[in-house]
């Protein structure tokens, strides 16, 4: 099989590459058709119940992406309150809300909101609060004071502070917010004014997300391209041997990212980071090949025959090492997060693609080569390697592990030790503005904005009241009082009828009752004066039930909610909240009269009711049902938090639930969260699950991979100690240092798991071929120090080096991966030359005896 | 045979054939009349079904009573809620006074409490619907100039800009009203941007006690297709209301004898 497909390439090289250069630009015409998504809702799979309900309590209460202006004055003592800034202020929303894409009835601004004061004894007044701007002291004062009694809009609209005012601008489209953006600061360049302002807001840092990820791709993973490059051309000083790497692994980029642009999946920030993945995994095999090829070549010898020598005794390891890594990388299929599982499938594909072209187009390139060039090719100086700084190096380090593998493996069994203990450690957190560079504006905003306000991050507890039993309740009422007057000889059945039929007609019993209210309503006209007195009674059942399902305008219900709010103030986990009780509050102090006693919630539905009709008289009654559906049978409690950090937003979620716990909540209501904030939660969480599994599974199918490579259980277990301590101590330092478990974080052990152990495979299989020459282990043990172990570092610092770019990358996940990648490829490469010879040299007499025979009969 | 043709004179300027009007501000008058002042009072019965962007409907009923103290000029109203029932006997007064900021008082009878209401302006929530306080009670003639832009078989067409921009959310907004009944049928605002964003129509007109009417009316916010129907029913006028019910004391107790639909 294998000598076939290499025949086939030495034989027919310029069909081969034809056939790969095809494969290239055909997948590669699909690269245009990229779309880009940078929604962190996409974490979770579109069917996801949290997700789902997310989206549906955005639609159920109105609530936009909202891109949010900071304006900032913090020289004036009165900070915002001042002529100017207020004017600029008023300035700026006016046009803001000329813009496109701006819903420009929910703008919250100063100049939107209504303003509720006393004018006069027994009036109250409904004005704009800024409709023009001030231009006396007296105004400013008013507008300041006005804000200040408005629990909706103090810490909100202006800062506790009074040091900063926003603006939240909601927009119809998440991905023309770059643009509104634009057009945002454009106005606010016109403005003369001293203060700062600051935008920002999710749908600006998706937006922002989406531009740095492009620059990743154009800039950090061409750069990668070139370190690799260069550090080839350093370890092989031969163009000809690393064009043909460069090329192939060019194929694979294209290829791979063009097959998941074609099948139809959109660039997340998981799959920006492919190309940079696979350049240097996909070079590594074919620098192998090459540079074996290019010790074995001399002047004279058929090149052909040469490169089947070569691939004869290569193929297994490269496929076997490919395996692996795909399977590392696959694994991450296993995790719930689409994004993620993208990520893995497709980096699996790239890398057996580039399996398959390393022994295709490889040897076809050879194949192409004219003699003048293959003889440049035997020239390549092996010597001067073996006696650089890499070389003495490995040799030293050969010494001195071999010296003392007792001491190695005790070191090792306390490392790991240690390690475990930083594990248990290891704090699970995530926040994607986190995932900006400090200086980054965005970051600037969110932690100026957080100082001043209660928090710009959301969070939203959905209170619903389920239908229960009331329906059968209200139907045996009801036809309590038809019996009662069928009692007297009057047939009233039709309207127990009709009560019957709307009930099962119609979806809700809101909507039922409305209906049973008009047809009553129209049949007491013709009504005969016995009927009567019946027809009324049943209405004000009815009505009386509609008002009963209206349960968010109960006191009962407010109560629960404004107790929750009160909780939540005091547990300083929360900034603040807002909830119909607090509009419900407000409107009746103001009715009252306006002293702060009065702000309380009134005792009736009745009295509910009517407050809130009063509310519904003002500019804006739409703001109500951002809190309370028209039906009053859910309501939401908005949570401003000043951390978007996974591990605060649990905090509040613990929180709550143990609120609930010792106050339970009213019968047949249920509590459940939305927002963004909360949604980060919950992937996170799915990930962190995922996660082990993942890594358990793509540790068994690695240990099963090994088990059959080497055909010995034995040896498919010390395979699997380079990576298993590896990824133990990276975990362990992650715990120690205090970095947060985040996304990127999590991928990095499947990453480690597929690529660690290839240097343990080509370590192990090495290391078997020359004990069956030398049949000594000390013999074999040094000479592993030699060209293997060369080998094994060179790929190593390839595939590092290779990573580094991702440290100038813009984003900090693309950082964290460059960083502790070059961490794992070193650590990974020190173990399996340090502490395999050592497990290797404490363990020959049981690992290369028995085996020694079956081995020889392999090969 | 006198009498006949008395009648087809009187009835006369009202068929199409009459002369196009081309006064605007007869026809705005005469427009503002028919809407809001037909004959010496009246009273309805308005159910009001508000139906948000997502289909979502609420309802309130409400009775209206109404009586003139001049044409064109001030009149008074009382609005008093029937349904839902938590804001049953929940009652408006309202004096209106064109021109200056009208009278209005609130009584919530959950509250016992009679409050009066003062705004900026004219343009807020009429109870959470899409019609505004004015476009119930009519818009001051003199806060915008007039123009007409077009007579047609049907419509004259007035364009109407405001005099003071800030105390409005338009930039200006057009009326075609009825050459026949001059009873406006349609209204459209336009936002900065010149843009349409709200539109009151009436979508059906009968003729009761000899006065065309508007028995079905709709605004709508088109930004969000969001919009209220308000349906009038139990129309009469003429009931010869006095003057002296349309007081703060009504609120409490009201006068139900005028109230109560037959």
């Amino acid at each position: 099989m294998k000598e076939k497909i290499v025949n086939i390439s030495l034989e027919r090289p310029k069909l081969i590459i034809a056939i790969s250069l095809i494969l290239a630009i055909l997948l590669g015409a699909m690269i245009p058709q990229i779309k880009i998504d940078t929604d962190p809702e996409n974490m979770l799979p579109p069917d996801e119940p949290a997700r789902l309900f997310h989206t549906q309590t955005k639609e159920k209460f109105g609530l936009h992406d909202m891109i949010v202006v900071g304006v900032v004055n913090e020289n004036s003592a009165n900070g915002i309150y001042n002529i100017k800034t207020l004017g600029n202020i008023h300035a700026l929303s006016k046009e803001i809300k000329n813009i496109e894409g701006v819903i420009q009835e929910d703008l919250m601004s100063l100049t939107e909101a209504d303003n509720i004061l006393q004018d006069g004894p027994g009036t109250i007044r409904f004005e704009w609060l800024m409709n023009t701007a001030p231009t006396t002291l007296e105004h400013v004062e008013k507008i300041k004071s006005a804000v200040n009694r408005l629990p909706m809009l103090n810490n909100t609209m202006v800062s506790g502070d009074g040091k900063a005012a926003g603006i939240y601008i909601p927009i119809v489209e998440k991905h023309e917010s770059y643009r509104i953006a634009s057009e945002v600061k454009a106005i606010i360049d016109t403005l003369d004014s001293d203060d700062e302002f600051h935008i920002t807001g999710l749908p600006i840092a998706e937006d922002t997300f989406g531009v740095e990820m492009f620059m990743q791709m154009a800039i950090s993973a061409p750069l990668a391209g070139l370190f690799i490059f260069a550090l080839m051309w350093y370890f092989f000083r031969s163009v000809t041997l690393i064009t043909a790497p460069m090329i192939m692994s060019m194929i694979v980029v294209i290829a791979t990212m063009g097959l998941l642009i074609g099948m139809g999946y959109t660039v997340h920030i998981m799959s920006s980071m492919i190309p940079i993945f696979l350049m240097p995994i996909a070079v590594v095999d074919s620098v192998h090949l090459l540079s074996e090829f290019a010790d074995n070549y001399r002047p004279g010898k058929d090149p052909k025959q040469v490169t089947r020598e070569v691939m004869q005794h290569l193929f297994t390891p490269m496929l076997f090492t490919s395996i692996t890594s795909a399977l590392g990388f696959a694994s991450l299929a296993l995790t719930p997060i689409p994004p993620v599982q993208v990520f893995g499938l497709y980096v699996a594909f790239g890398i057996l693609l580039a399996f398959v072209l390393t022994v295709t187009f490889i040897p076809a390139y050879i194949a192409l080569l004219s003699p003048k060039q293959l003889q440049n090719l035997g020239k390549v100086d092996h010597d001067q390697e073996s006696n650089g700084l890499l070389a003495r190096f490995l040799r030293r380090l050969g010494e001195k592990s071999l010296a003392a593998p007792k001491l190695i493996v005790s070191l090792t069994v306390i490392v790991l030790a240690i390690s475990i203990f930083g594990i248990t450690r290891i704090q699970v957190n995530d926040n994607p503005v986190q995932w900006f560079a400090k200086s980054h504006p965005i970051q600037v905003a969110d932690k100026t904005l957080n100082k001043h306000f209660a928090g710009t991050y959301n969070a939203f507890i959905v209170l619903s009241k389920k239908e229960g039993d009331s329906k059968e309740r209200f139907l045996a009422n009801f036809d309590r009082v038809i019996s009662e007057a069928r009692s007297n000889q009057l047939d009233l059945e039709e309207l127990s009828k009709v009560a019957h039929t709307s009930i099962k007609e119609q979806p809700s019993l809101d909507e039922a009752l409305e209906g049973i209210i008009n047809q009553l309503d129209e049949r007491s006209f013709d009504a005969t004066d016995e009927q009567l007195p019946y027809i009324d009674q049943l209405l004000e059942l009815s009505e009386e039930q509609a008002s009963e399902e209206k349960y968010f305008q109960s006191p009962e219900a407010l109560a629960y909610i404004e107790q929750l709010q009160t909780a939540l103030l005091e547990s300083g986990y929360v900034g603040k909240s807002n909830s119909i009780a607090d509009i419900v509050k407000t409107v009746y102090r103001e009715l009252r009269g306006g002293d702060q006693e009065h702000f309380v919630l009134p005792d009736s539905n009745e009295a509910v009711a009517q407050t809130l009709l009063s509310y519904l008289g003002s500019h804006r009654p739409n703001d109500l049902y951002h809190m309370v559906t028209p039906d009053y049978r859910d309501a939401s409690i908005w949570l401003q938090l000043k951390s978007g950090d996974n591990i605060d937003m649990a905090y509040v979620t613990e929180f709550v639930d143990a609120y609930v716990a010792t106050h339970p909540l009213p019968k047949d209501v249920a509590l459940e969260w939305a927002g963004l904030t909360y949604i980060n939660v919950i992937w996170q969480d799915a990930m962190v699950k995922g996660m082990i599994g993942s890594l358990i599974s793509a540790f068994i199918a690695v240990f099963v991979v090994m088990i059959i490579l080497f055909r010995s259980v034995s040896f498919g277990l010390i395979a699997m100690i380079p990576l298993t301590v590896t990824i133990t101590s990276i975990y362990g330092v992650i715990g120690f240092i205090g970095k947060n478990y985040d996304m990127p974080v999590a991928i990095l052990s499947s990453l480690t798991l597929g690529l660690s152990v290839d240097f343990a495979i080509h370590f192990l299989e090495r290391s078997r071929a020359i004990f069956k020459q030398t049949g000594s282990i000390k013999e074999t043990l040094l000479h592993m120090y030699e060209d293997p172990a060369r080998a094994i570092s060179r790929n190593a610092i390839v595939i590092a080096i290779g990573f580094t770019p991702l440290l100038f990358a813009p984003l900090s996940p693309y950082q964290t991966v460059g960083a502790f990648l070059a961490t794992i490829m070193a650590v990974s490469c020190l173990v399996t030359l340090m502490v395999l010879p050592a497990v290797i040299s404490l363990t020959s007499n049981f690992l290369f005896k028995p085996e020694q025979n079956k081995l020889g009969e392999e090969k | 045979m006198i009498k006949k043709l008395a009648v087809l004179l009187l009835l006369y300027p009202l068929s199409s054939l009459a002369a196009d009007l081309t006064d605007v501000n007869e026809i705005i008058n005469r427009a503002n009349n028919a809407a809001f002042y037909t004959a010496n009072d009246g009273r309805a019965v308005t159910r009001m079904t508000i139906v948000d962007s997502q289909g979502r409907k609420q309802l309130r009923q409400f009775t209206i009573l109404r009586r003139d103290i001049e044409d064109g000029g001030d009149q008074n109203y009382l609005v008093y809620f029937t349904r839902p029932s938590d804001i049953k006997k929940t009652m408006f007064l309202v004096h209106k006074l064109p021109g200056k900021e009208d009278d209005r008082w609130l009584y919530l009878p959950g509250l016992d409490l009679v409050k009066r209401i003062a705004s900026g302006d004219n343009r807020t929530s009429f109870v959470g619907s899409h019609f505004f306080y004015e476009d119930i009670s009519g818009r001051d003639l003199d806060a915008d100039t007039h123009t007409l832009t077009q007579t047609d078989e049907t419509f004259y067409v007035v364009k109407n800009i405001p005099k003071n921009p800030a105390s409005v959310e338009f930039s200006q907004y057009t009326v075609w009203i009825d050459k026949n009944s001059m009873i406006p049928i349609k209204t459209e605002y336009k936002d900065e941007k010149g843009e349409v964003y709200r539109r009151v129509e009436t979508l059906k007109t009968e003729i009761i006690g000899g006065f065309n009417t508007a028995t079905k009316m709709k605004a709508s916010n088109l930004r969000n297709n969001s919009y209220t129907i308000n349906e009038m029913r139990f129309i009469q006028y003429n009931l010869g209301v006095p003057e002296n019910i349309f007081i703060e004391r009504s609120l409490r107790t009201p006068p139900i004898k005028w109230l109560k639909r037959r």
